[in-house]
């Protein structure tokens, strides 16, 4: 008997590559970057779990069916349904990986702001996206930024100039589907430009999926000197979705970034969030919020590092985590020789409805400036006894004041959603939710 | 800002203590590791064949392992075992009867670095609180007071002394906490550790005195390795004391160590370290690797085990004392300062695993960093299922000196319960200069306030420590920070 022995996912994924390229926009530069790239994830492989950074996602376990690269499927669907309701905003959509245009709508944004697909931005814009792409999410730091580097074949471009403040927020829909078990790789690259303003939504959402998908997507935002960006994240979606997504920004001096990324479902969910503060008096929050239950696996990792001085960092991260979920937030809080004045400060709460669900959290802080401060905490536990009983004393029933307890927690996080529209969409969702 | 600076200089400037080289008769196995090595140890202690087959298995795993190299946050250059001398002693007679046949340079040793056995002995019959066992290289030399304790049933000898005469109990928990497959440095230790000390407190005592061990690497190029083993019997209670130094030599030199510490029924065992080992000079040349594993098993119910370190020597200290809360109700703590200075390099903390119901843990970390060290914090809190009602609380403060050091921590919180409550703090700041200037302001001069702002910081762990151990932690303290702030 002759035993074949199977080739590992990584190197299938190397050696599908070949094949892939065909396939991708041809430009020598971006061809020149994937080629690196997939070296560079030759070099790394598919993360073990002796990785310390994915000590607790079990990655290996997602790719061990097969999938092809390319979706041609195109499905037939309406917008409607994935709009956010009262939401007045300029609508962006991607049907796996490609950007729609007839399914957006564009008509009242600013002639000057450019939204295009990235495949179109290499050739009309080539100088500025060939002075951001693959600048700001390292190929050589993560596996899953190389392999996404190497096989995205589009993605959105967004371009908001100096000076320029975009009144409505811009609503990013990403919509997936597919025949058979697909790996696809959205890239996308926004650039705001000095003094300017932008809030971005994006949302997930998947139709008919019966087959295993991976979403392996990154995006790079750069927060130009004294702009103000928000950018909300809504993962809610079907229980077959694996997403990994890695979102890397880059700020300039005086510059605000203010990050949302609320997961309330899907099967298996990792959000890489990397801010690199490349200037003096920058500002950036980091808010998340996940709720967990059947089987569902929620990694939140960030990674903030202050490169400049007098940077100010605030990162709050909430967890509801019911059945057999699992939670994990990693933070990590990076303070460089120079950045001195820096204050950074990293909570991460966690509730446990069920003694089948799992939380795991490492929140780290590694500072090389000695005239900081730093400080993070963690706390887990149940419902307070105490707050219940209140509850009680004063007429409510048990479970209508565990669910009021539960409101409360996650409000925090909540109130930092600065779209009226979008927090009451998401409280209508929590609110079911919980139900 | 003067001042400031001469102050630096003259700490950087100042010796290690107790970096002396001592000039005794020793008895050395070939540098190198390989079976015959390890039996040649085992026939050197005389060892019954299961000990000897114990080192052997541990020996032939370790080969098939890797040292932990990825995740401490700890850079240095590659270790070559081969290079190692696994086995020295000080040539004396088989059998001590008093301290009389000791070699003179031997007490001298130990004169010098405060510990007089010769003293120890005079003291006999009169009221006195520290029993000590003294390890130089890679045997135990002298055990005071055994008789003392004896009468109580207590037993407090070397690790060898244990092997030959208490065969039963040394099987019997031997290896039943920290397993030889644990890690890289648990399966070298169990499989040419040397000596150690060994210590049984029977049913329902109380030991009278603190027990304590001192260790001291003296042969050029060896490591030690030494192996620890406690056990507190149901609704015992032992206060375990442990102290190291070693000579000042360019070469780095290994020391990997096995603590266990079995805690029966409602027994209690608190253990507490003041680890100086020789850190290495100022420019980071030399100092010894503190590659540790020590562990405590909260076995039934409402047991404790608690550990306080101070550690303030070593190039590399990796090393976390652990505790794993089987039995219900049963208590662990860990109180800790670290400090390190120039180039040494941290990464020590502790693990809590909780498994029964209602236990409760404490985890208190102060790491001062100052030179060009990184001091790092890491443990790991894990709450199984089932391990009901379960409660942590962890603090790790970090305090930086200077603007060329690092302080990190990785804590890492692990829970599948759901009535467990658990909750983690740090932060890292450097002295407040409106503290400083307040003491400036009545007169207390600027090295003094920060004497006296770190003993501040660090009196919670202070605190834990036996009295004796508390002023000579806190002198260490001083010296390791003399004026360290930039």
């Amino acid at each position: 008997m002759t035993t074949v022995e199977k080739i590992s996912a990584s190197e299938k994924l190397v050696s599908d590559f070949e094949a892939v390229k065909k396939t991708l926009p041809e430009n020598s530069f971006v061809q020149n970057i994937r080629q690196k790239a997939i070296e560079a994830f030759a070099k790394l492989g598919i993360p073990a779990r002796k990785n310390e950074e994915y000590k607790y996602s079990n990655v290996q376990k997602l790719f061990q069916e097969d999938f092809t690269q390319s979706a041609i499927y195109n499905p037939q669907f309406t917008i409607d349904k994935y709009l956010i309701p009262n939401l007045d905003a300029h609508i962006i959509v991607l049907v796996n990986d490609f950007y729609s245009e007839e399914l957006s709508s564009l008509e009242n944004l600013d002639k000057t702001v450019v939204v295009s697909s990235l495949k179109k931005a290499f050739e009309k814009y080539p100088e500025l996206v060939e002075k951001h792409f693959s600048k700001h999410a390292d190929i050589s730091s993560d596996a899953f930024i190389a392999l996404n580097t190497a096989y995205a074949a589009d993605g959105i471009f967004i371009k908001v100039p100096d000076n320029t403040v975009v009144e409505k927020p811009i609503h990013i829909i990403n919509v997936i589907s597919a025949k058979e078990n697909t790996l696809f790789s959205p890239r996308n690259l926004f650039v705001i430009g000095k003094n300017a303003q932008l809030q971005i939504v994006e949302t997930f959402a998947s139709i008919d999926l019966t087959v295993n998908v991976i979403s392996n997507s990154v995006t790079e935002i750069v927060v130009g000197e004294n702009a103000r960006v928000q950018y909300y994240r809504v993962q809610n979606e079907n229980e077959n979705s694996q997403h990994i997504n890695t979102v890397s920004a880059s700020q300039e001096k005086n510059s605000h970034f203010d990050t949302n990324t609320v997961t309330l479902s899907g099967g298996w969910v990792r959000n890489n969030l990397n801010i690199a503060l490349n200037g003096e008096n920058c500002e950036t929050h980091l808010n998340g919020l996940f709720l967990a239950n059947a089987t569902n696996y929620v990694d939140n990792h960030t990674l903030v590092d202050h490169r400049m001085p007098h940077c100010e960092s605030n990162q709050t991260y909430k967890g509801i985590l019911d059945g057999k979920a699992t939670g994990v937030f990693n933070g990590k809080i990076f303070v460089q020789r120079d950045a001195q004045k820096t204050n950074a400060y990293q909570s991460s709460k966690n509730i446990l409805l069920s003694d089948d669900a799992t939380i795991n959290a490492k929140p780290q802080l590694e500072i090389y400036a000695d005239d900081v401060k730093c400080s993070h905490g963690s706390s887990t536990g149940k419902i307070d006894e105490d707050a219940l009983f209140y509850l009680q004393a004063r007429g409510l029933g048990i479970e209508s004041a565990k669910k009021l307890l539960l409101h409360a927690f996650v409000n925090d996080v909540m109130q930092t959603i600065r779209i009226e529209a979008l927090r009451e969409h998401l409280e209508n969702l929590i609110h079911k939710k919980l139900d | 800002m003067a001042e400031q600076k001469d102050i630096l200089e003259e700490h950087i400037f100042s010796e290690y203590k107790y970096g002396f080289t001592s000039d005794i008769d020793t008895e050395t196995a070939p540098p190198g590791l390989n079976e015959d090595i390890v039996r040649f140890i085992s026939a050197k202690k005389n060892e019954p064949e299961w000990m000897l087959e114990y080192r052997l298995k541990a020996f032939r795993h370790w080969k098939t392992m890797e040292e932990p190299r990825h995740w401490p946050h700890l850079k240095y250059p590659e270790i070559n075992f081969q290079n190692i001398i696994y086995y020295a002693a000080p040539k004396q007679k088989a059998t001590l009867n008093s301290l009389d046949e000791v070699d003179p340079e031997l007490l001298a040793t130990f004169e010098k670095l405060g510990i007089s056995l010769e003293e120890q002995k005079r003291l006999t019959g009169v009221q006195s609180n520290i029993a000590i066992d003294a390890v130089i290289d890679s045997v135990s030399v002298k055990t005071t007071f055994k008789e003392v304790l004896a009468e109580k049933g207590i037993i407090f000898c070397s690790f060898s002394e244990a092997v030959q005469e208490h065969p039963e109990l040394v099987k019997k928990y031997m290896g039943s906490v920290v397993p030889y497959t644990d890690n890289f440095y648990s399966a070298l230790n169990s499989a040419v550790f040397s000596d150690g000390s060994f210590c049984y407190i029977p049913k329902g005592v109380r030991c009278p005195m603190e027990l304590s061990t001192y260790f001291r690497i003296n042969t050029s190029g060896t490591g030690q390795f030494e192996r620890t083993l406690i056990i507190a019997d149901e609704h015992a209670y032992v206060s375990y004391l442990e102290g190291c130094t070693a000579p000042m030599r360019d070469e780095n030199q290994l020391h990997a160590a096995v603590v266990e510490i079995v805690s029966h029924k409602n027994a209690e065992v608190k253990y507490s370290t003041v680890q100086n080992w020789y850190p290495g000079d100022k420019n980071g040349k030399g100092g010894v690797y503190n590659f540790v594993t020590k562990r405590g098993i909260c076995l039934e119910e409402n047991s404790k085990i608690s550990w306080t370190q101070v550690e303030t020597g070593s190039a590399i200290t990796w090393k976390y004392p652990s505790v794993i809360l089987k039995g219900d109700n049963s208590v662990g703590e860990f109180y800790s300062v670290a400090v390190t200075n120039n180039f040494q390099q941290a990464d020590t903390g502790t693990k809590m695993t909780h498994i029964g119901k209602n236990t409760r843990s404490t985890i208190i970390s102060k790491g001062i960093s100052a030179g060009q060290s990184n001091n790092s914090y890491r443990g790991l809190v894990r709450i199984n299922k089932g391990a009901k009602n379960a409660r942590n609380f962890s603090q790790c403060d970090s305090l930086l000196m200077g603007s060329k050091c690092g302080a990190h921590t990785f804590p890492y919180i692990e829970i599948k319960d759901k009535s467990a409550v658990v909750e983690h703090e740090a932060t890292t700041s450097k002295i407040g200069e409106d503290q400083i200037f307040y003491c400036n302001q009545r007169g207390i001069d600027t090295e003094k306030a920060i004497g006296l702002i770190v003993n501040g910081y660090c009196k919670e762990v202070f605190n834990q420590l036996p009295m004796e151990f508390a002023v000579e932690a806190q002198k260490l303290l001083a010296v390791s920070l003399e004026g360290s702030v930039g």
